[in-house]
């Protein structure tokens, strides 16, 4: 099921409950619908809805150093193009492999992974990615520090949403 | 599966040295370290770089790995529902919450897909420096609400960035007037995402 394009916009209330979920995932219906003059019923309804149509999920994120503080690395990797959907897929059944892209122009696709060594890093390079039929190149680059990351904004794949 | 004896204790400020002690203190678990909060098994520590913060994990009790995985699943469960399935008070939930919160081990978010911004475009934007600190043309990147992530990495490119558009109209205005302005940015590389297969970033930068 390959998650469309969903270009049909929020409504002001849509928008308003986005906005204090992003601030608080936490805050109660109660609340939402106190501050945006609503019933609990229809932020409850409206959450549902934004759920159901993927535009929103409610997850846990931990830190760096829960998960033995791993380092960001990311692989631009050129494929011959006729294989790039095939090794796409392929691609993110890796579970080492948190972000798979596909790309025009600098690569076909940017797969990114977080590992705590480099010999883990090497493994599933060597092993699982450039093995793979159609795979030309693939260029390594480890992340030495993040500056900004924006949790609250991502692709919700439909593997991903669990409510 | 948990270790027992370790109380939460959000040591932030622990150096890197007691930091790799109270590691091999708490190792010995064999599951995936990020399945379990609380279970940091001690091998292969060889990349330690992080945001120049200590990078010692606070260790997390059963009560707090229970609290999250029930998050895992739904996020806006109430501290009252998560309460009664693990048959303590919902004070005592929102206190772990609190605490867990505040030594930077976890957050419940709201998610909300590119589309729901109505951003149609998102570009991995590679950037070479030259003539100026890295991380101060980052930070001077970082500013930019149209960028949602910034990495100094060691590559072919110093920093990589993920930018989000509304549509088209905006690349050329905003790579050439927005990034490309930027001192100390020599060469841009772009890459236009038509399709994003995986996007799984549960473990970030807190």
């Amino acid at each position: 099921m390959k998650p469309e394009q969903r270009w049909e916009c929020l409504d002001r209330l849509d928008q308003g409950i986005v906005e204090r979920l992003a601030r608080d995932a936490r805050i109660s219906n109660r609340a939402i619908a106190a501050e945006l003059g609503v019933t609990e019923g229809t932020i409850r309804t409206r959450i549902k809805r934004l759920q159901n149509e993927g535009l929103i999920q409610f997850t846990v994120i931990t830190d760096f150093r829960m998960a033995g503080s791993p380092n960001l690395t990311m692989m631009g990797i050129k494929v011959d193009p006729s294989q790039v959907s095939g090794l796409a897929r392929r691609l993110s059944d890796i579970p080492e492999i948190t972000c798979v892209v596909v790309l025009l122009g600098r690569y076909s696709l940017l797969a990114m992974g977080l590992f705590t060594s480099v010999e883990q890093m090497n493994d599933v390079i060597v092993e699982h990615i450039r093995p793979l039929p159609g795979v030309q190149s693939v260029e390594t680059s480890i992340s030495v520090d993040s500056l900004k990351y924006e949790p609250g904004i991502a692709k919700i794949t439909r593997a991903r949403a669990i409510d | 599966m948990f270790d027992a004896t370790g109380l939460f204790c959000a040591d932030c400020t622990t150096g890197m040295i007691s930091g790799r002690a109270s590691r091999s203190r708490i190792s010995g678990g064999s599951d995936p370290v990020h399945d379990r909060g609380g279970d940091i098994s001690g091998e292969g520590r060889e990349m330690q770089i992080r945001s120049g913060r200590t990078t010692a994990p606070p260790s997390l009790d059963s009560l707090d790995s229970s609290i999250i995985d029930i998050l895992r699943t739904n996020g806006r469960a109430t501290n009252q529902e998560i309460a009664e399935r693990l048959s303590i008070t919902a004070a005592t939930v929102s206190a772990r919450l609190q605490k867990m919160e505040e030594a930077r081990v976890m957050r419940v978010v709201a998610v909300t897909d590119f589309a729901a911004h109505g951003y149609n475009v998102i570009i991995a934007l590679g950037v070479k420096v030259q003539g100026r600190d890295i991380g101060d043309v980052g930070r001077d990147l970082a500013e930019l609400p149209q960028v949602l992530s910034v990495n100094v990495m060691n590559g072919d490119y110093d920093i990589e960035l993920l930018v989000a558009l509304h549509d088209f109209s905006e690349v050329q205005n905003f790579l050439f007037q927005h990034i490309a302005v930027i001192d100390g940015v020599m060469h841009i590389a772009s890459g236009i995402a038509v399709d994003i297969v995986k996007f799984e970033f549960n473990v970030v930068p807190l």
